[in-house]
């Protein structure tokens, strides 16, 4: 009945500039399992995350310099619940994680998804099985936002982010209208733990994991006054080199790498 | 200033929080707090977000903070958002705060902790945070009278524009605890400092 909706993605726009992450540019490729055959799923390579379609749905844009709000989700297996409302069952020692950053006045959403322990295929009449639902803790409720799904042997990723409007490729069974229809980021800052992410496979068709969306800050922390760190009153920091008193070496980790490369890039 | 360790008990969660000063002159006169949260002792609070989900349930909220190092020890006020949606700062340059939103000790994280680097006048709690290096420890207490212990992993300055939110409080599986405050240049003409100190932790427990 439906195939993929949405407009073919430009490929060559910009790429995604997010520094933070080791990962490369978001996945183009996915699954999708039409509404109508429920199972089948369907593997486009190459230029098209969604085939040609109603003009309004989501696409691929450059990330954003500035955010209105920003969220974390820690998806377990627990608290997974079916289409009926019932508690299900998601996939045992699975985990994922979701970051997502908002621009609410572009209708921007950038997401940062991992996935441990999540195995085999996706499944979902949805147009990909990663989704926001607008659906409270204990509750169920439809998908709002329409993920690529995260791809990768063992650890699955997927980053990138997206401008609405947003189609989820499922069809309301009341209204017939797509469950993303009149949705807006908006929406989610209003009332943001009403939301869950989660990802649906073929063993764990309720989930394999969810969790409620939590915010965090945005921005930098303003942990400071100018008056000096130091006894003498200087002004701390004395470049961005930091090293720590005593001579401790700056450690490279995830944090440490990424200032590192937005350096050595000129940024 | 920050002399040997100072232990206030009975303050936790009684100081309310808001941004009263900013990195710089210009910052904004102290705002109305805003509503005053329970104290941190309570694992239920109106005003916090829901625990992340540990597979016992949401966990107690942290109550105090040291750092043997440093030989520090503080007590935990309350942060919140404010409504621009950026982090909450303690009122007082010799308070440390956590983020109620966050993640707690026992429990999936990061758990995250600040305080200021600097009054208008001199150091303040955190001056020193910039001396803790891989290996250093970490204990956190907790309103069940509980002690996490952890040892730090990593050490990094991060731009605060952009500031990579994802990276500092992005969910973990890992019971991670992140200690920030300021550093960097200080930019006297936007009135902060340009960078924040990241000090990344995982439980040794």
């Amino acid at each position: 009945m439906n195939g993929p909706v949405g407009p073919a993605v430009h490929l060559d726009e910009a790429p995604d500039r997010r520094g933070p992450t080791e990962r490369t540019s978001m996945t183009h490729r996915t699954t999708f399992a039409r509404p109508a055959a429920g199972l089948a799923a369907t593997a486009l390579v190459g230029a098209s995350l969604w085939a040609a379609g109603p003009a309004s749905a989501e696409t691929e844009v450059p990330r954003p310099d500035s955010f209105t709000s920003a969220y974390t989700v820690m998806a377990t297996p627990d608290g997974i619940i079916d289409t009926e409302g019932n508690p299900a069952e998601g996939q045992p020692g699975a985990t994922g994680t979701f970051d997502l950053m908002v621009n609410a006045d572009t209708e921007v959403i950038c997401y940062d998804i991992t996935l441990d322990g999540v195995t085999g295929e996706y499944e979902s009449p949805a147009k990909t099985a990663t989704h926001i639902h607008l659906a409270p803790a204990g509750e169920g409720g439809p998908p709002r936002i329409a993920f690529p799904n995260p791809e990768g042997d063992g650890t699955r990723t997927a980053s990138g982010c997206l401008q609405g409007p947003f189609t989820t490729g499922l069809e309301d069974e009341e209204t017939g209208e797509d469950t993303g229809e009149g949705f807006t980021l908006a929406d989610l800052e209003a009332d943001p733990t009403s939301y869950s992410a989660d990802t649906h496979t073929a063993d764990y068709a309720a989930g394999a994991v969810r969790g409620q969306l939590q915010q965090v800050p945005v921005g930098g922390i303003d942990t400071g006054m100018g008056g000096g760190a130091t006894d003498a009153g200087e002004a701390t920091g004395a470049g961005t080199t930091a090293v720590a008193a005593g001579g401790a070496a700056l450690v490279v980790g995830v944090l440490g790498a990424w200032l590192l490369r937005r350096r050595a890039a000129g940024v | 200033m920050q002399g040997p360790a100072r232990v206030l008990r009975g303050l936790a969660g009684v100081l309310l929080t808001g941004s009263l000063l900013g990195c710089g002159a210009d910052s904004p006169a102290a705002r109305e707090a805003p509503t005053a949260a329970p104290p941190s002792s309570s694992t239920a609070s109106p005003s916090s977000p829901p625990a992340r989900d540990a597979p016992d349930g949401p966990r107690p909220v942290p109550t105090a903070v040291s750092i043997p190092s440093l030989g520090l020890a503080e007590d935990l006020v309350d942060l919140g958002l404010d409504e621009g949606g950026t982090l909450e700062v303690p009122t007082d340059p010799d308070r440390v705060g956590w983020f109620t939103g966050g993640g707690r000790p026992g429990g999936p994280g990061p758990t995250v902790v600040v305080g200021h680097v600097d009054s208008t006048e001199g150091p303040a709690v955190f001056a020193r945070l910039p001396e803790l290096t891989v290996g250093d420890e970490v204990v956190v207490d907790d309103a069940d009278g509980g002690r996490t212990r952890y040892a730090v992993t990593e050490v990094a300055d991060v731009p605060q524009t952009p500031f990579p939110t994802e990276q500092v409080f992005g969910a973990t599986v890992e019971d991670t605890l992140r200690l920030i405050t300021c550093t960097g240049p200080y930019d006297a003409e936007a009135g902060r400092y340009t960078e924040n100190r990241v000090v990344s932790a995982v439980t040794v427990d």
